[in-house]
């Protein structure tokens, strides 16, 4: 469990991150999303210890991670920038994370290099930036953390080599009960995998909610009026409206039968609720905090 | 491949849309009495979905006695579906009694609704 606990981080000025407290439990697969600058990659930075916290603190299991070696060996920071060794080769690299990290595990390395299709013998600087992106993954896979912290790990990654990736981590997640923290502006890819959602904007924490129930409690309402139809007797919040002709589309905040229920009591014709999509809920979110780029053009 | 399937253009959670297909899969009888449940790690795998969320779809269908699980060995599909189906024929019969009503309602005739099902006992005996 990584218990993340009234966290602030100011780099000279700028506040990056401003008390956020989240537990992700073990074994979940937890998506970090944000917008640009809301301190997304700062805060995977403190979960592996290369970042101290002005304020608040980080366990895992109740250990901290700064200068923590031995927790150290648990957990992989797949950042969105590789490191390398200058001139080496994958095959050159499996020996240093073999060195720091317990549980490498040779005969995974060498089914991950036949899976992705990767000659570990060939200097990495040759290599394209996607297939740089496959060698982080082959190696931080290979480690067998328990813990593993990725920061925009789709992008670039074709789709075959996405899918590969979910595959391995659910894989990794079901198999050894690893627990894995994505940060991700690819919202329609973390929406398959993850159980958890974390909400930074600003450099705080909107919420931090199980997916399913993030996604039952907002909707699309498509429905059909005869006569007028007054928003304000609908006893849930509207985030937006819009009508055309008879038919009224809004995103209304609630459960599914208690909104259908009410619309159908403002008179409503007829009445479809459609729950939102990741991204959908992350516009209107934002939308909310007068963020949107209606409001840019 | 286990005909479990889900839909990443459909809008419904994915839990949601687990537990209706293979409510589903067993009503039709693709899933027969008895028979093994992948395990959640095999699903997650094949499915690339989050085996959390199995897990939950899992616990949601024994609940509804869809399937049943044994200590050990793993997830098994209920070994009548009997009630399972009876109860779901119910609630398709009422559906229809509604839909049926509306349509009169709305002007259909009774020959309109016998052309109907004409053409579907028809599909049934000759699906050509």
């Amino acid at each position: 469990m990584i218990q993340i606990n009234g966290i602030t981080k100011t780099f000279g000025d700028i506040r990056s991150l401003d008390k956020i407290s989240v537990t992700v439990g073990d074994g979940s697969i937890f998506g970090l999303i944000g917008s640009n600058g809301s301190g997304k990659s700062t805060l995977l930075r403190i979960l592996c210890g290369i970042f101290a916290p002005d304020e608040g603190t980080v366990t895992f299991d109740g250990q901290p991670v700064w200068e923590n070696p031995a927790l150290k060996g648990e957990i992989i920071y797949l950042s969105d920038e590789q490191y390398f060794l200058p001139a080496s080769t994958l095959y050159e690299m499996r020996g240093l994370y073999a060195a720091f990290y317990p549980r490498f595990d040779e005969s995974l390395y060498c089914r991950l290099c036949d899976l992705f299709g990767l000659d570990d013998r060939r200097r990495l600087s040759t290599f394209s930036k996607g297939m740089k992106k496959q060698a982080a993954v082959i190696l931080a896979l290979a480690s067998c953390p328990k813990y593993l912290l990725c920061d925009e790990t789709f992008d670039g990654l074709d789709p075959v080599m996405r899918q590969l990736f979910k595959r391995l981590l659910v894989d990794a997640v079901a198999e050894r009960g690893m627990t894995a923290v994505v940060a991700s502006h690819n919202l329609s890819e973390i929406e398959d995998i993850c159980d958890h959602i974390a909400l930074l904007h600003r450099s705080e924490l909107v919420f931090a909610r199980e997916l399913d129930d993030l996604r039952g409690e907002i909707h699309t309402v498509q429905a059909v009026f005869d006569g007028e139809f007054d928003p304000t007797t609908l006893r849930y919040p509207i985030v937006r409206c819009a009508r055309r002709g008879s038919m009224v589309t809004m995103v209304v905040r609630g459960e599914h039968d208690a909104i259908e229920a009410s619309v159908r009591a403002a008179g409503a014709q007829f009445c479809e609720l459609i729950p939102l999509t990741l991204e959908e809920i992350f516009i209107s979110e934002m939308e909310e905090r007068g963020y949107d780029y209606t409001s840019l053009i | 491949m286990t005909g479990i399937q889900v839909d990443p253009r459909d809008r419904r959670p994915i839990y949601e849309q687990l537990i209706a297909n293979i409510r589903d899969l067993v009503l039709r009888g693709t899933l027969g009495p008895d028979e093994q449940m992948p395990s959640v790690r095999a699903l997650a795998a094949e499915l690339a979905i989050n085996p959390n969320t199995i897990q939950k779809a899992y616990a949601e269908l024994e609940r509804q006695g869809v399937i049943y699980s044994s200590p050990g060995r793993g997830s098994f599909v209920c070994p009548d579906p009997t009630a399972m189906r009876r109860a779901e024929q119910a609630k398709r019969l009422a559906a229809l009694w509604e839909d049926l009503r509306e349509a009169h309602r709305f002007g259909f005739s009774r020959a309109e609704v016998e052309e109907i099902l004409d053409e579907i006992w028809r599909d049934e005996h000759d699906p050509n």
